[in-house]
């Protein structure tokens, strides 16, 4: 068994952006549930004494915990690599400047379109005018700097005009990443699921923008797996390179784990993360070659993609141990077809530009939920 | 996009810099890491923003005296045009 590389830490499920796609499970941890300070900074020390290299502190939204200065400090000197996941709401420049004192690696800045009605809109919040200050801010310091953008049918057909205003952002890298269908975003397929047209425009968009920004702009792409032939390689492979802590300090081998049914998750509160990696049932229960039903057992992709994602699975089909249905050899892959024949269509969106919160609720209701705050 | 010559000083970019351990050690940058050994460790530890690229080479030349005439170079350049390509080097 090799050591994992990267450790996610969903520090907080508090977010004042409630984006319809976003990657938190449906069910939210509460503040009163949260890890105190001191337990994340055990955790990151018993990381990095398992060989990770790589620490991801993301929520919900970082910034709402006050002791992130401290958290930073405290990873760095566990010889961790920092990189903080945020929409910049809850940052101002002073807090930034401690940020990166602290020790901060490499900050991504979240952004939802080109233009700030239709960002806000996504996000369900006013949030974007903020973000380009952020980015202000964040150029001010040695630090490296991303900006994210998760692409879908609403925001797609804006995504050169998105490369060139992240551009004027002078970020070292650029990540464009097609929403990935759990969660929130599942819930919410029917109006984000991009059609086969779109998705053929994105790709063309993207690699022109990769061309002329070579050397300048490092620009990542992460695909949308319902419009592939076969599987993406869910982090890198079933507890073999990553785990996720949730809030409430429950291990999990990966963002949507939690959903699968019969799963038992070990608590960093009651073990080390050492012996959650070697002994944790939930990251035992799909490790290696064992569980695998044909076509994957025999396939030779299964040493690339191991067999896929087994939370996609799980809600697709109902069974974890079932071949992704993205695979084109997969018995159930016409659910991924229907999908996409019933989902993937262009449909009137009803666009409602600043409103409050609850305005937008409701006026979206019945074409998508936005992502709410846990209780 | 900058170009490589003899007077360019590389250097780690921003958020990039070694990691691991001294018997392995790696260079880390945002949502990655790369191991490095041999000649590629030689040129990373010169990439500290004292050397151009004319020293650089100087000294490997120095150190590996049998490799044909010009294929250090060659070498180096391709090496530090492709991290910097990841954003990894700067020159």
């Amino acid at each position: 068994m090799q050591n994992p590389l990267a450790l996610i830490t969903e520090i907080t499920h508090r977010c004042p952006l409630h984006c319809v796609y976003c990657s938190n499970p449906l069910e939210l941890t509460s503040r009163k549930e949260e890890l105190a300070t001191t337990d994340w900074l055990r955790v990151f020390s018993e990381a990095a004494a398992l060989g990770v290299l790589h620490l991801h502190l993301t929520g919900g939204e970082p910034l709402a915990r006050p002791d992130l200065v401290e958290l930073i400090v405290g990873a760095r000197q566990s010889r961790l690599y920092v990189n903080l996941i945020t929409s910049g709401i809850g940052l101002t420049r002073e807090r930034l400047t401690q940020l990166v004192e602290a020790g901060l690696d490499h900050i991504q800045l979240s952004f939802q379109d080109s233009t700030e009605g239709h960002a806000n809109w996504i996000a369900g919040t006013r949030a974007h005018a903020h973000k380009i200050e952020v980015a202000r801010w964040i150029r001010e310091h040695r630090i490296a700097f991303t900006t994210n953008l998760v692409v879908h049918r609403q925001n797609i057909d804006h995504l050169e005009e998105m490369v060139a205003a992240l551009e004027a952002l002078h970020p070292d890298r650029m990540e464009i990443a097609h929403a990935q269908y759990y969660g929130w975003a599942l819930q919410n397929r029917s109006a984000l699921l991009p059609t086969r047209a779109q998705l053929e425009r994105a790709v063309a968009v993207v690699a022109a923008a990769d061309e002329r920004l070579r050397g300048k702009v490092r620009i990542d792409m992460v695909v949308p797996d319902y419009h592939a032939r076969f599987p993406k390689a869910c982090m890198g492979g079933w507890g073999r390179q990553l785990l996720l802590i949730d809030p409430a300090g429950r291990a999990l081998p990966c963002h949507a784990a939690g959903v699968i049914p019969g799963m038992r998750f070990d608590n960093v509160r009651e073990h080390s993360l050492d012996w959650i990696w070697q002994n944790s049932e939930a990251f035992q229960k799909f490790r290696g070659e064992d569980w695998m039903p044909e076509p994957c057992r025999s396939c030779d992709r299964r040493k690339e993609d191991f067999g896929g994602c087994r939370c996609q699975a799980f809600l697709l089909t109902g069974d974890a141990s079932a071949t992704d249905p993205v695979c084109e050899l997969a018995p159930l892959h016409h659910l991924i077809e229907d999908a996409v024949r019933e989902d993937a269509v262009m449909s009137a969106a009803p666009e409602v530009t600043g409103a409050p919160f609850h305005v937008l609720q409701e006026k979206m209701d019945g074409f998508w939920s936005y992502r709410t705050d846990p209780k | 996009m900058a170009e490589l010559s003899d007077a360019s000083v590389p250097k780690f970019a921003a958020g990039c810099r070694w990691g691991g351990t001294i018997e392995a050690p790696v260079v880390l940058f945002p949502e990655g890491t790369i191991r490095v050994e041999g000649t590629g460790r030689i040129i990373l530890e010169l990439c500290e923003g004292h050397f151009t690229l004319a020293e650089i080479v100087q000294k490997l030349e120095s150190q590996f005296m049998l490799a044909p005439k010009g294929k250090i170079r060659a070498d180096v350049e391709t090496f530090l045009k492709q991290l910097h390509d990841k954003r990894i080097v700067d020159y």
